[in-house]
């Protein structure tokens, strides 16, 4: 047995494979298929404040090696994951990163400081680069200052450890991220999806009521790896490689640039135990070559 | 036998392409543990060798179930037009059984099933069910033309069925909602499936007369297990529901028919360009 555990900042995982935000539900879905808690850690649907119904339909549709989706942030709100989705998770012994979302730093403070009164957050998952949602999201997330605001205040709401969402859309990730980092994040985790269109030709209209949608699955891994690969030069606090990951192998191509977790999204529709499959993958190629998991981070790179 | 009473992800042989027509097929899988899905239910299918493209499942009625499963497929896109070319012993992923069933018959009350093309799959995975319990229902099945009829006489073995075409090709010259007009009666209890139009049209009908109506609706949806919520449904009475975990089949006066641009009966007429 090879060691897979990776450290992001104080918090231990006890495999680099986590689940994606908004690919994974609230962690409650899977009973039918695994145990969740063997892997390193899930990433929560997104939550406000408040709960949201989120879009009207169509919300989602295929494109090459990818899929569109314009989901709105449909949740139940923190109130109602504190008190019917939390205990569940933390019986059963689950690595919580819980995603929050507002439209305001005064809203993300307070969804922070309700978290903090809960045992059982191993940490918190900014999304300031949500694509399609009016308000908030993508706006904060493409602004390093503004990034750097939410963070910082954030920061002072809760001890929990603080990772933020980058956008793909902001001009320069990098400035984004280091401010991030300036302003006491813990961890980065590159990326969210690219916004994207589809129009239906018959129709003569866009396939989704909100237009243009978040780009994910394999269509997007190149540009995710290559933004893990160029973040990890430019930041010291640990990055979770997010776009498009498959496989095991996928998985480890964002270890090998620079990642120190990754979260498996969009792979989750297609197969639910796709998280466990992968994390198991991972330990096979380690132990195959006599490595532990924390040996391939960043070794790809010159 | 063991049966399969929950939700699983299982790789599975084509046993049988059997196509009728260019556009309709019916896919026979060998699942030797068997799979115990009941009629309304779905499941998650994708080619186990397509690779990265098509990517995601699509979410099929079960036609039967048991050690050999099948689904009725209608050519639309990329994925259904490779399960169209597929070959015996090619493998599957099978992701299932999803979603609930349609609600069982009431005493009293005679069930009607309207199908409209390619919505015949969970109604004849239900007729049959409710003939072996000695239970013949009435059946209304139409199609734009008589290529968009299959399975009828499979159905018709069961059933007391009423086709209709649009083109008047065979049966009923017209819609299946005019024959419905025509001969629902008070103690019906009416089960449908189709385009979203027809079934829009069922629930008015359905409504006016007082008539319990089920609809079985169909959605694109991404993971079909309630996770990526690409499938909301508006509702009357609670918002958003979900089509994979709260339907597919519904109480008809529970849609929301026509509520936002995007409802189910809504799906929009091409836009028009100007000469």
């Amino acid at each position: 047995m090879t060691d897979q555990a990776v450290s992001v900042g104080s918090l231990t995982l006890k495999n680099p494979i986590l689940t994606a935000s908004g690919c994974f539900g609230y962690g409650l879905e899977y009973d039918d298929f695994y145990d969740v808690a063997t892997l390193g850690g899930i990433c929560t649907k997104g939550l406000s404040l408040h709960p949201r119904l989120g879009n009207a339909p169509e919300r989602i549709c295929e494109t090459p090696a990818g899929m569109l989706n314009a989901i709105g942030l449909a949740n139940v709100g923190v109130e109602v994951f504190c008190a019917e989705k939390l205990p569940k998770l933390r019986a059963r012994g689950v690595t919580v990163i819980a995603n929050i979302f507002a439209s305001s730093v005064e809203d993300f403070v307070a969804i922070a400081e309700r978290l903090d009164a809960e045992s059982g957050v191993a940490a918190i998952e900014l999304n300031v680069s949500c694509p399609n949602v009016k308000e908030g999201g993508i706006e904060f997330g493409k602004d390093p200052l503004m990034s750097a605001r939410v963070t910082e205040a954030v920061r002072k709401a809760t001890r929990i450890p603080l990772w933020v969402k980058m956008s793909p859309e902001a001009g320069d990730i990098a400035a984004v991220a280091k401010a991030c980092e300036a302003a006491g994040a813990d961890a980065v985790t590159a990326i969210n999806t690219i916004r994207g269109l589809s129009i239906d030709s018959e129709l003569r209209r866009a396939r989704l009521a909100n237009s243009t949608g978040g780009l994910s699955g394999p269509a997007l891994r190149p540009i995710a790896l290559r933004i893990v690969w160029e973040l990890a030069g430019k930041v010291s606090i640990p990055i979770i490689g997010i776009g498009g990951i498959f496989t095991a192998r996928d998985a480890i191509e964002f270890l090998l640039a620079g990642a120190t977790a990754v979260q498996v999204g969009t792979a989750n529709f297609s197969d639910p135990a796709a998280a466990k499959k992968i994390a198991d993958g991972v330990r096979e190629y380690c132990e195959t070559r006599g490595l532990a998991a924390k040996d391939l981070i960043g070794i790809a790179r010159p | 036998m063991t049966v399969l009473s929950r939700r699983e992800l299982i790789t599975a042989t084509l046993l049988q392409r059997e196509s009728i027509g260019e556009q309709y097929h019916v896919l026979t899988f060998d699942v030797p543990k068997g799979i115990a899905a009941e009629p309304g239910q779905f499941t998650m299918l994708r080619g186990a060798e397509w690779g990265e493209a098509p990517l995601l499942p699509r979410p099929m009625s079960y036609l039967t179930a048991g050690t050999t499963p099948s689904v009725l497929i209608k050519v639309a896109g990329e994925g259904t037009i490779r399960m169209a070319r597929s070959t015996p012993g090619e493998p599957f992923t099978l992701l299932g059984p999803l979603g609930n069933t349609w609600r069982p018959p009431a005493q009293g009350r005679r069930p009607v099933l309207v199908a409209g093309g390619v919505g015949i799959a969970p109604l004849l995975f239900f007729a049959r069910r409710l003939h072996e319990t000695g239970i013949r229902p009435l059946a209304i099945y139409g199609g734009r033309t008589t290529r968009d009829l299959p399975l009828d006489d499979e159905l018709s073995e069961i059933a007391d069925v009423t086709l209709a075409t649009e083109d008047g090709s065979r049966g009923h010259h017209g819609r299946v909602t005019d024959v419905l007009a025509k001969m629902l009666s008070e103690d019906a209890l009416v089960y449908t499936c189709g385009p979203d139009r027809m079934m829009a049209k069922i629930a008015e009908l359905c409504a006016e007369r007082d008539v319990p109506c089920e609809v079985s609706l169909e959605t694109p949806m991404a993971c079909g297990y309630g996770v990526c919520l690409g499938c909301p449904v508006p509702t009357t009475d609670a918002g958003y529901i979900y089509a994979c975990t709260q339907g597919p089949c519904i109480d008809a006066r529970r849609v929301a028919w026509g509520k936002g641009e995007h409802a189910p009966h809504k799906r929009p007429e091409p836009k028009r360009i100007a000469p």
